[in-house]
């Protein structure tokens, strides 16, 4: 279909967001030491990860903070090649699935290592990085 | 139970629809489904829009849509269950027949996702999971979220990127054969496979297109229906599911459990087994989730699927064809729209106006399968002529 006439709009729309993380800042915290940790509920034990200050078994809304196994198996991964107009600055990252000891699951870039080497059951490990903005995060890199 | 039946159906072109705003394109579907029902407007209780919305300039998309086509005062809203608002629009009107709100509902279906640029859609598509834990710090796009699925398919089914173009070819086949479809052009099992990578291993002709579109259909109780038509479609059985906004809590990768239980419910409620169900169509955004649907539909065994499509068996002649209007793949996929446009396409299906793309209408019963996001929500939708 052709195009047709349009009007561009004069009013340009530009959200970024503010998002709370007071309940849960001890997860940023523990990053930029270098710490990966978690919630586990007070009252039933679970452990959720990505954390949360309010447990979605039991709904109990005490937690403690507890250290997460940094090794993870592969379970899934793609390579994105065409990437968001948020990460323009990136050609193309390596996002992978891995399975932590705990049963737990976590995604994240995998660093490092070529998009063609990378094997479903790959042993990983969990680092920490901050970005360029000082913002801490999480990346996986090969064991 | 009483029953509620499709009387009226309308369906736009789909497309890159710079010539048309929101309203007008709503409006396209809106006059064919109101005409094709022999409705009066006034009569139509509850107005509800299926629209993800973001992507055009209103915010309150049902409001602007029902001035447009002089149905305000009606009871309306717009709903969200992302590419499944259509079926959940559908299901909100059917709900509200059911209970005796109204007689006559329409369920509207519209997206406007061509105002923006390519990489915005993109971004705002890529947000449609857990933004802090998915798209924050790792910017996983929506190809992405379903390769993560192809990949634990491929690995533990043997499933090959051939098989995933074949699902692309069929649906160019049929796009081909339908004049209201983005992309009406064939296209080589070779085509498909060279094309780019977005997000390996899915491809460019393993996505689905951004696409502007809308449709829509009228709903009556059985004494409403019985006056207004003598080709009531009837809704049968609706189910529905939802599974977590973050990949990383799931339990596997090779099928979407939410579409799993939405089946169940369906075929439960309309008293069915895959085995009846004579045409259907799946949510193919991604060649690896039509495979899934397969699956997680019965049509075959899990991890059967890459032997279905192989065989042909979901093409027409074959024991269920899926997709006969092009799917998501070639037909588009305006987001909000598209449960509502399956919904004309089944309805199409059992009436016998789908000329030569139409399926062998045997046992009277055709499916609709709508999934939301990766897997987050799920609509499945069975429709009959009795």
């Amino acid at each position: 279909m052709s195009e047709a006439p349009s009007l561009h709009s004069r009013r340009a729309l530009n959200l970024r967001f503010d998002i709370p993380i007071s309940k849960t800042h001890e997860f940023w915290d523990a990053l930029k030491r270098g710490g990966f940790v978690t919630t586990k509920c007070s009252n039933c034990g679970n452990v959720s990860f990505p954390p949360q200050a309010d447990c979605p078994r039991c709904m109990g809304s005490e937690f403690q903070w507890v250290d997460l196994d940094r090794d993870a198996t592969l379970v899934t991964f793609t390579h994105v090649r065409m990437t968001p107009a948020s990460f323009a600055d990136s050609d193309s990252y390596v996002i992978a699935i891995g399975e932590l000891s705990e049963g737990l699951k976590v995604l994240a870039w995998l660093e490092g290592v070529k998009p063609e080497e990378v094997r479903h059951g790959m042993k990983m490990k969990v680092e920490a990085r901050t970005s360029k903005e000082g913002n801490p995060y999480y990346v996986f890199v090969k064991a | 139970m009483s029953r509620v039946a499709i009387v009226g159906i309308g369906h736009s072109k789909f497309g890159r629809r710079t010539d048309v705003n929101v309203g007008e394109l709503a409006f396209e579907s809106i006059k064919q489904a109101v005409d094709d029902s022999g409705v009066d407007r006034k009569d139509i209780g509850n107005v509800v829009v299926g629209s993800a919305g973001g992507w055009y300039e209103e915010s309150l998309p049902a409001v602007v849509v029902d001035e447009y086509a002089g149905l305000s005062g009606a009871g309306t809203m717009r709903v969200e269950a992302a590419c499944a608002s259509g079926s959940a629009a559908l299901k909100s009107a059917y709900n509200s027949i059911l209970s005796g709100e109204t007689d006559v509902a329409m369920a509207v279906g519209v997206e406007k996702m061509t105002e923006v640029d390519t990489p915005t859609s993109v971004e705002l598509i890529g947000r449609a999971g857990s933004y802090m834990w998915e798209f924050e710090n790792y910017g996983m796009t929506f190809p992405a979220y379903y390769a993560l699925y192809a990949v634990a398919h491929m690995n533990k089914f043997g499933t090959t990127e051939e098989d995933m173009s074949r699902v692309s070819v069929k649906a160019h086949h049929y796009g081909s054969m339908n004049p209201l479809a983005q992309f009406q052009k064939e296209i080589s099992l070779e085509k498909a496979m060279g094309s780019q990578v977005v997000a390996w291993p899915l491809k460019l002709y393993d996505s689905c297109p951004l696409t502007d579109g809308s449709a829509a259909v009228v709903l009556a109780s059985e004494d409403a229906a019985k006056k207004l038509t003598d080709t009531p479609v009837w809704i049968k059985g609706v189910g529905y599911s939802s599974d977590t906004a973050n990949l990383s809590r799931r339990g596997d990768y090779v099928g979407l459990q939410a579409a799993v239980t939405a089946a169940k419910k369906a075929y439960s409620m309309a008293k069915v087994t895959p085995q009846d169900i004579d045409v259907a169509t799946a949510h193919d955004c991604f060649t690896i989730a039509e495979l899934m649907a397969y699956e997680d539909l019965g049509f075959c065994k899990k991890g059967e699927a890459a032997k279905l499509i192989r065989e042909g068996q979901t093409e027409l002649g074959g024991k269920i064809p899926v997709n006969l209007d092009g799917g998501l793949k070639a037909k588009g996929h305006p987001i909000g729209a598209t449960g509502v446009s399956m919904a004309v396409e089944i309805t199409k299906q059992l009436r016998g106006e789908a000329g030569k793309r139409q399926a062998p209408i045997k046992n009277g019963f055709g499916l609709m399968h709508n999934i939301g996001g990766t897997g987050h929500y799920a609509y499945v939708t069975i429709l009959s002529r009795s």
